[in-house]
């Protein structure tokens, strides 16, 4: 208990200093709008978070139908629900990215339909859950889907925008030319995603403790 | 091997038998697609877009005709086994495989049927030309296998879901927007000739469709036993 409450502190501590570094460390980004640049220090982790709480709902599905153990279903349903709202958190902040750049808020870049179709996919999810009465058939059908849906995440994030024409900044930014981004980016965009990374998996830890509560109350009560 | 077959075509044909019987997804498809090409031709119509847009807008407008159809007739392989309390005797008939292997059947002829109807009719009251008709045969046959291959396993998830109607387009969409997406590329191509376009977009259709052909029929069982 003691080590998690000082890692508590710690990433409090941490994405304090990251919000502070991200306005006063680095300077402005050449070829972007006023301040807009500094947008990437919250936009990239979010969209990562989305990303990976995607990912660790489809393994934690898999590894439910394989031992068929009840807390990897919570583990699934917990971070499909964490992954609605970073992803909802990273179209609003590329939504005001766009808007400051390219003077409107939604214009279907193939990010933006890439990560549409995934809010779609999170919200079905949480549809299905919301369908299915019994516990046990919920939970397996549920890890079916999210593993079908996974399988469709390859071709919006790799083939859809080789087929268009994207607006979107690079998604590694400093792998091109070293000029125009320098270190201080890439130091404050790894802290950044560090934090958001420990953030999402505190947020976990609380979201599968909570529901494990619910679900042994609700056994009580029955 | 060849007893799998046999038990799969059992269950497409009882399932073909049974739909002539009572055509509900028939109808559910046909009138469907239909009225919404009535509106979209009433309302469109032949010359209303520009000659440059057609191919593109002709397209769009083609293909969610036939997605939207088919996610009003698809569901039905599944959810009418549940509705006449079938389905326990069907798990004690069958294995799951050959169940799958049916009712995906069923849906594949299912959506030939509607494109064999809708597409000529479509092409003719909208006078939309098609310069690769090879390529364009193409994009329709294999989006055709890849829209019945994931309706059929979402059917199969929704059947066993308290809300079915409104939850099978729900779960469908997601999964079948990517694949709209290239549907609608390749047939844009197709329609004003750039072969690339359609080979870029029979490749992606393809191997979407092969994908979740090996996952469906990993996942099936699962499905159907639980």
């Amino acid at each position: 208990m003691r080590v998690s409450e000082a890692l508590k502190w710690l990433l409090f501590v941490w994405l304090a200093a990251v919000i502070v570094a991200a306005f006063f460390y680095v300077r402005p980004a050449e070829g972007f709008i006023g301040e807009s640049s500094r947008i990437v220090f919250f936009h990239v982790p979010m969209a990562w978070i989305a990303v990976l709480a995607f990912l660790v709902s489809c393994i934690t599905s898999v590894m439910y139908l394989r031992r068929r153990d009840p807390k990897d279903d919570i583990h699934a349903s917990v971070s499909a629900g964490l992954g609605l709202l970073f992803a909802v958190l990273a179209t609003t902040t590329g939504a005001v990215f766009a808007r400051i750049m390219w003077n409107a808020y939604w214009n279907w870049d193939p990010r933006q339909t890439s990560i549409t179709i995934l809010l779609l996919i999170y919200a079905a999810y949480l549809a299905l859950r919301g369908a299915i009465d019994d516990p046990e058939r919920r939970a397996s059908l549920s890890a079916v889907y999210a593993i079908l849906a996974f399988v469709t995440v390859p071709f919006l994030v790799f083939v859809v925008p080789r087929i268009y024409w994207s607006l979107h900044p690079d998604t590694i930014i400093n792998t091109r030319g070293s000029n125009e981004f320098d270190s201080r980016y890439t130091q404050v965009l790894m802290a950044s995603l560090v934090g958001f990374t420990g953030l999402y998996v505190w947020l976990y830890t609380i979201g599968c403790r909570i529901e494990a509560i619910r679900q042994r109350r609700r056994q009580e009560v029955l | 091997m060849s007893s799998l077959l046999i038990e799969a075509v059992a269950v497409a044909a009882k399932d073909l038998r049974t739909e002539f019987r009572t055509r509900v997804a028939l109808n559910a498809l046909g009138l469907f697609a239909l009225t919404v090409l009535a509106a979209v031709s009433y309302t469109v119509g032949p010359y209303r877009i520009t000659a440059e847009d057609r191919p593109f807008l002709l397209a769009v407008l083609l293909w969610i005709v036939i997605f939207f159809a088919a996610l009003a007739g698809l569901d039905r392989s599944f959810v009418k086994e549940e509705e006449s309390h079938t389905a326990p005797l069907l798990r004690l008939a069958a294995s799951p495989m050959a169940v799958w292997l049916g009712k995906l059947g069923f849906n594949l002829v299912l959506i030939y049927l509607l494109m064999v109807i809708l597409v000529p009719l479509y092409c003719i009251l909208m006078g939309y030309t098609i310069q690769l008709i090879g390529g364009f045969v193409l994009i329709l046959v294999s989006g055709g296998f890849a829209l019945a291959v994931i309706t059929t396993i979402v059917a199969a998830i929704i059947a066993r879901a308290l809300t079915r109607g409104a939850l099978f387009s729900v779960l469908s969409l997601p999964l079948l927007l990517p694949l709209l997406i290239f549907l609608i590329q390749g047939t844009a191509g197709a329609a004003d000739g750039t072969s690339e376009t359609v080979t870029n977009a029979l490749r992606a259709v393809l191997s979407m469709g092969g994908i979740m052909t090996i996952v469906s029929a990993m996942l099936f069982p699962v499905v159907w036993t639980d």
